[in-house]
């Protein structure tokens, strides 16, 4: 077991890759609507490049994710 | 904390009971005394000892609390249990292998020495070491222990396999560098039926 | 979510229950990004779907549905209808004497029901103040993004048939 202060450098790097997962969440969202909005409006072209870019930044939030579990466990079990 | 780690040495202490006293004084624990007393073998001597929480660094109330009552703070003091959680299940008084926690039946809570925490946060010693007359509880730093005890700080024990490391330290002769205890040893074999403590 | 997880020696509750009040904040951190990650996941769901009805689109065919005698409604007067089921409500203005319109009366944005302000000759909706234009029920101002899906009409033996809807929409 860890009995030292956790690690103020692993703290920074899980704080700066929830920053950019808010930050990827908040484009998320608008892609999202804005794709729901131009498919209901009628140009259903919108609907391929929207799934796919939503894709793209789920892989990269869960990639930050899995990247915020590995520092956790190295700080916290090293 | 502030430099200054504890020492108990049991060994120095005359049996004045001071510490009970002054940890009773302490209107956060409703004077109940957390200082862990004990007649050696009263039959016999008028040897006695006198205990704190070792604070250790793992510490096994911690791991076995239920209702994850018991926490060690990040300058290593494991405090007493936290009222609203303790179920006063007694399984870390079970577990504790130095005997520290006791169940309080009035209050049906845990509770044990959490070195004066109010004090000790900013710097203040804790009751027992501020009062003990032989210093049997000290609280000064680890220079001031070179300078002026002949024995030396043990943090490491061994009870059978198992090694313990704590916040605490124990004095010890000067080649000891660790301390086994084996329970065996001290268990209790004897006719009394009842073994007399102070707390 | 075992499967999930990296393989630990510690339990999961062990984790997630520190006794070291300094893992606490790292319990916390990670708990929040896993639910940053979720939500994430449920965005990429809503991406999904909407591909999903796209691919599965067919092209709508509409029913003829009389709405209205000519003469029924007053100048600057309004009907309200049913097109092109009964759970599509739809509003008829008749603007000048011989000019009929009418478009979905679900609002674009959150599907308030539209009426017609005869004054500012305009169709509004009053959740959150958007107007759309008569003319071809666009945007004026507002939240809405989208323009009013119109009801094409046709005039017939003195009586107007609604026969599809203009712009596609679900």
């Amino acid at each position: 077991m860890n009995t030292n202060p956790p690690q103020k450098r692993g703290l920074t790097a899980i704080d700066g890759a929830m920053a950019l997962i808010v930050i990827l969440l908040l484009v998320q969202i608008w892609l999202l609507s804005a794709t729901l909005e131009s498919y209901l409006a009628g140009h259903r072209e919108v609907a391929l490049p929207g799934a796919i870019i939503s894709a793209i930044l789920f892989a990269v939030c869960l990639g930050l994710y899995r990247f915020v579990d590995r520092i956790d466990s190295e700080v916290r079990r090293g | 904390m502030f430099g200054m780690e504890f020492y108990v040495d049991p060994s120095r202490c005359i049996g004045c009971q001071s510490c009970l006293k002054a940890c009773e004084e302490c209107d956060t624990h409703r004077g109940v005394s957390m200082i862990n007393f004990d007649f050696i073998d009263r039959e016999e001597t008028i040897a006695t000892a006198a205990y704190v929480c070792w604070h250790c660094d793992d510490p096994t109330c911690a791991q076995v609390c239920p209702a994850d009552a018991i926490k060690k703070y990040e300058d290593g003091i494991v405090g007493s249990s936290l009222k609203p959680r303790c179920i006063g299940c007694s399984n870390c008084v079970l577990a504790c292998p130095f005997g520290i926690p006791k169940l309080v039946p009035q209050y049906e809570q845990m509770m044990k020495c959490d070195m004066c925490y109010d004090r000790t946060s900013v710097g203040k010693r804790p009751m027992c070491a501020t009062v003990c007359p032989s210093q049997a509880l000290a609280y000064v730093t680890p220079e001031t222990i070179a300078a002026t005890r002949r024995e030396k700080p043990v943090n490491t024990f061994w009870f059978g396999n198992q090694k313990i490391t704590t916040k605490v330290y124990m004095m010890a002769p000067a080649d000891t560098a660790e301390i086994a205890i084996d329970v065996a040893d001290y268990t209790w074999e004897g006719d009394n039926e009842l073994v007399p403590q102070a707390f | 979510m075992s499967w999930f997880r990296k393989p630990s020696s510690t339990p999961l509750w062990r984790d997630e229950f520190p006794v070291f009040t300094a893992d606490e904040q790292f319990v916390n951190r990670r708990q929040f990004t896993k639910f940053l990650t979720l939500t994430s996941f449920g965005m990429m769901v809503g991406n999904l779907w909407i591909l999903g009805k796209s691919m599965f689109h067919r092209p709508a065919s509409y029913p003829r549905v009389p709405v209205a005698a000519m003469d029924e409604i007053a100048v600057g007067g309004v009907k309200i209808f049913n097109y092109p089921s009964a759970d599509d409500p739809c509003i008829l203005v008749r603007t000048v004497a011989d000019e009929y319109v009418a478009y979905s009366q679900k609002c674009t944005h959150l599907s308030c029901a539209v009426y017609y302000e005869k004054e500012q000759n305009r169709l509004e909706c009053p959740c959150h103040q958007g107007f759309f234009s008569i003319a071809d029920g666009s945007v004026l101002q507002g939240p809405p993004q989208r323009a009013l899906p119109r009801v094409v009409l046709e005039k017939k033996d003195g009586r107007l048939v609604a026969i599809r809807m203009e712009t596609e929409s679900l």
